[in-house]
C-alpha cells in the first residue's frame, strides 16, 4: 500500500502535475495569441477595458450572485471557494510542493482547512442538488458536469477522511491512496474539461467584446470566399 | 425535405444544405473575430443554466428550448464538431454528432425565437455573450438563404433599390412630408421648425428609422423642434436618409453594406456627425460600428438624438416647461441603446424636466428586458403571437405593474412592438409614445419659432 501512496503521490503527481501545468499555460497561451491576433484584425480596436473589467470582477466577488437562484448561488461560490482554496492552501499539499521546490507558501491552519473541507463537501452536495433540482440547470446537463462533481467529491471527501483515520469507514491508507489517485485525475483533466475556466476565466468578458468587433473587411472577404462578390441582395 | 419556420422565407434551395451551411460557417469564422470566441465559449460552457432566469422568452414560455444556453448549444455543437481538433478526432473514434438538415432547420427556428436582446450575457458567470452566438448563426443561415422574408425585402429595397431606404420612400415624398410635417406643427402646436435637406457643411446629419417619416409624425416633429430650437446645424441627406439597418439582425456583410451607405452620405455632405433619431438599433448599429467599416478613427461620431437633447437642455439652450405633461408615464429602454449603459439616464433626465408623475419600471437600465420585438422579430408580421403573449409578456406585466397610461420608447421597432403589445395583453388605456413626442407640448419656443397663427388643439394633445 505505501508503496503506491509513494508512487501516486511522486512521480504520478509529478506527470500530472506537469500535464495540468503546461497544458494551462498552452491554453492560456492560445487564447492571448488568438485574441490579440482578433483584436489586431478588428477595424475598431478601441476596447471599453473598464467595463469589461467590471463584468469580469462582478463573478469573481459575489456582486450578482444573489441576484438569481439564491441558495444555488452561495453552494457554488462556496464551492468555488473552497475548490481552490483546500488544495492550494492544505498544509500536507504544501509540503508535497515543497519536497521539489522550497517557496514560501502559506498555509491554512488544520482547523480552518477541515472546515473549509466540510464547507466544501456541502457545497459540492449543493452544487449537485441544484443541477438535480433546477428544471433549466437539469435539462442543459451533460455528462462532463456530473462527472466532473462527482471527481471533486471524491477527492474531497476520501482526503478528509483519510486525515481523521477515527472516522474513515476503512483503512485510511486506502483512502489516501483514493484521494491522491483521484486528485492526479483532475489535474490532468483540468486544462481538458470545462475546469478550464480555472485560467481562462478572466479572459471571457474580453473575448465576447472582441467578437463584436468585426474586421473591417470580413464582409467583403466573406463574399469573396462564397463567391458572391456583387451579388444583389 | 423542405425547411418549416414560423416565419415567412423566400424560396430556399435546399440541395446540400449541410455542406453548403459548413462552408458559410467556414468563411465567416475564417475571415471574422467569432472564432476564438467559440472556441473560449464551447470549451468552457458550465450549463449552470443560470442565463433561463434572465431571458423573458423563456420566462413566458418555460420551454427548454428557450435557454439562452440550450439555443446556443445548438451552434457550438457544429462549431465543436467540425472546426475542432477534438471534434474531428471524435468523429473518428466516436458517435459524431452530424449536422443535418433538421438541425439546420433547428436554427432557423430557434435563432429567430431569441430577441438579441443580450440580457441573458448580465447573468451568465462566465459571460457568454448569447446573443453573439444568434448574431452569427443568423449571419450563416443567411448565407445559405434562410432569412425571414421581412427582414431580406426591407434590405433588398435599402442596398440595391430605387430609393435606398426600408420603407421605399422616393426622395420627393421624402421633401412633401418634411413639409407636411412643417405645417402640420406650425398649425398643431404653434411652431415653426425646418426641416433642411442637403445643407452641404451641417454638423450633423439626420437619420431617424426611415418608417418614422411614415407612422411617427409626432417624434420627427419633436425631433425637428428640439433642433430648430437650438439652432442646430444639422440637415437630411436626400440621397440617403434611412438609420434602419436589419443587417444587425442577420448578417455583418449587411451590416457593413447599410452603415457604408449612411456614412458616405455624411461624406457627400461634407458633414462631421451622424445624428441618430429614436432607435434603438439605428443608434446602436451606427454608434458601434462606424468606426469599424466607416473608416476606422476618421468615421464620424455617433450621436443619438437624446444625447444631444439632453446636452441642450443642460446648457440652458433648450426651455421645457415643467411638469406639463401630467398623466402617469413610464420609460422602456430599448435593448440596443441601454444595455451597454450607454443611453440610460439621458431620457429620464428629460422626461423628469417634463413630467408630474414619472415611474420607472423594475428592471431597468442596463438591466431591462427587452420588449420581446428585437432582433429584427418586430418586423416579422406573422409571429406576433409568438412575439406578444410570449416574448412581450414580461414587458406587460410590467407596464401593468407602474400604473402608467403612457410608456415612452425611443425606438421605432420598440413602439410598434409595444403597441401590439399593449393591444394583446389587454393593456387598452395605454398610449406608447416617443420621447420627442412628449416635448412638443413641453417646448418653450425662441420668439424665432413661433408662429403667427397658434394651434388651436394645443391643449387638447398637451397631456
Amino acid at each position: 500500500m505505501d508503496a503506491w501512496i509513494t508512487l501516486a503521490r511522486g512521480p504520478i503527481f509529478r506527470i500530472s502535475l506537469a500535464v495540468c501545468v503546461l497544458g494551462l499555460l498552452y491554453r492560456v497561451g492560445v487564447a492571448c495569441y488568438s485574441l490579440l491576433r482578433a483584436w489586431r484584425n478588428a477595424g475598431d480596436r478601441v476596447l471599453p477595458i473598464r467595463a469589461i473589467a467590471r463584468a469580469t470582477l462582478d463573478w469573481v466577488l459575489p456582486r450578482r450572485l444573489l441576484r438569481a437562484r439564491p441558495l444555488y448561488s452561495i453552494a457554488s461560490f462556496a464551492f468555488h471557494v473552497g475548490i481552490l482554496a483546500v488544495p492550494l492552501f492544505l498544509a500536507g499539499h504544501v509540503a508535497l510542493v515543497r519536497q521539489d521546490v522550497s517557496i514560501p507558501w502559506p498555509t491554512l491552519p488544520p482547523l480552518a482547512a477541515d472546515a473549509l473541507t466540510l464547507v466544501a463537501l456541502a457545497a459540492v452536495a449543493g452544487v449537485v442538488l441544484g443541477r438535480a433540482l433546477t428544471p433549466e440547470s437539469r435539462a442543459l446537463t451533460q455528462t462532463q458536469d456530473v462527472v466532473v462533481l462527482v471527481l471533486l467529491f471524491g477527492v474531497l471527501a476520501a482526503g478528509f477522511l483519510a486525515s481523521h483515520p477515527v472516522l474513515a469507514p476503512f483503512d485510511a491508507r486506502a483512502l489516501l491512496l483514493v484521494h491522491v489517485l483521484l486528485g492526479d485525475l483532475v489535474l490532468v483533466l483540468t486544462p481538458l474539461t470545462k475546469i478550464v475556466h480555472c485560467v481562462l476565466f478572466p479572459f471571457m468578458q474580453l473575448a465576447g467584446e472582441i467578437g463584436w468587433h468585426f474586421p473591417a473587411e470580413s464582409g467583403r472577404h466573406v463574399a469573396l470566399a462564397l463567391g458572391k462578390e456583387g451579388e444583389r441582395v | 425535405m423542405a425547411l418549416t419556420t414560423s416565419y415567412y422565407m423566400e424560396a430556399v434551395d435546399t440541395r446540400d444544405l449541410p455542406q453548403r451551411f459548413l462552408e458559410a460557417f467556414a468563411a465567416i469564422l475564417a475571415h471574422s473575430n467569432y472564432a476564438p470566441v467559440l472556441d473560449l465559449y464551447a470549451r468552457m460552457s458550465t450549463r449552470c443554466g443560470r442565463c433561463a432566469a434572465s431571458c423573458p422568452v423563456y420566462e413566458a414560455s418555460c420551454d427548454p428550448r428557450d435557454i439562452p444556453c440550450s439555443r446556443s448549444k445548438l451552434l457550438l455543437d457544429v462549431f465543436s464538431r467540425y472546426f475542432t481538433p477534438l471534434g474531428a478526432l471524435k468523429a473518428r473514434f466516436g458517435t459524431p454528432f452530424t449536422l443535418t438538415e433538421a438541425h439546420i432547420n433547428t436554427l432557423a427556428e430557434e435563432l429567430y425565437r431569441c430577441t438579441a436582446c443580450r440580457r441573458c450575457k448580465l447573468e451568465c458567470p462566465l459571460g457568454i455573450d448569447h446573443a453573439m452566438i444568434t448574431h452569427l448563426g443568423r449571419w450563416v443561415l443567411a448565407e445559405i438563404g434562410i432569412v425571414p422574408k421581412a427582414l431580406k425585402v426591407a434590405v433588398r429595397e435599402q442596398l440595391d433599390g430605387k430609393t435606398h431606404n426600408t420603407s421605399a420612400i422616393p426622395e420627393a415624398a421624402l421633401r412633401d412630408t418634411c413639409e407636411f410635417l412643417t405645417d402640420d406643427c406650425r398649425d398643431t402646436w404653434g411652431m415653426k421648425i425646418e426641416f433642411p435637406i442637403d445643407r452641404e457643411g451641417s454638423e450633423y446629419v439626420f437619420f431617424p428609422a426611415v418608417s418614422d417619416y411614415l407612422l411617427e409624425p409626432d417624434t420627427l416633429m419633436g425631433n425637428a423642434a428640439v433642433l430648430t430650437a437650438t439652432n442646430a446645424s444639422w440637415t437630411i441627406g436626400s440621397k440617403y436618409f434611412d438609420g434602419i439597418n436589419y443587417g444587425l439582425f442577420y448578417s455583418d456583410r449587411m451590416l457593413d453594406r447599410i452603415l457604408q451607405q449612411e456614412v458616405a452620405e455624411v461624406r457627400r455632405l461634407g458633414a462631421r456627425k451622424i445624428l441618430i433619431g429614436e432607435c434603438g438599433h439605428a443608434s446602436r448599429s451606427a454608434k458601434f460600428f462606424a468606426r469599424t467599416f466607416g473608416g476606422g478613427r476618421d468615421a464620424p461620431e455617433v450621436v443619438n438624438i437624446m444625447e444631444y437633447t439632453l446636452k441642450a437642455l443642460r446648457e440652458g439652450r433648450l426651455a421645457l416647461k415643467p411638469g406639463v405633461i401630467g398623466e402617469r408615464l413610464t420609460y422602456h429602454d430599448p435593448c440596443n441603446l441601454a444595455r451597454s449603459g450607454w443611453v440610460v439616464d439621458q431620457p429620464r433626465e428629460i422626461l423628469r424636466a417634463v413630467c408630474s408623475d414619472f415611474v420607472d419600471m423594475t428592471p431597468r437600465g442596463r438591466e431591462n428586458y427587452c420588449c420581446g420585438g428585437g432582433g429584427g422579430s418586430v418586423s416579422i408580421d406573422e409571429i406576433r403571437k409568438f412575439r406578444t403573449l410570449v416574448g412581450g409578456k414580461t414587458k406587460a406585466e410590467q407596464i401593468r405593474r407602474t400604473g402608467a397610461t403612457v410608456v415612452v420608447a425611443p425606438c421605432a421597432n420598440c413602439k410598434k412592438q409595444l403597441r401590439e403589445v399593449c393591444e394583446d395583453n389587454g393593456l387598452k388605456d395605454v398610449r406608447v409614445v416617443g420621447l420627442h413626442d412628449l416635448l412638443l407640448p413641453a417646448l418653450q419656443p425662441p420668439a424665432s419659432m413661433r408662429a403667427e397663427k397658434p394651434a388651436a388643439g394645443d391643449a387638447a394633445k398637451g397631456a
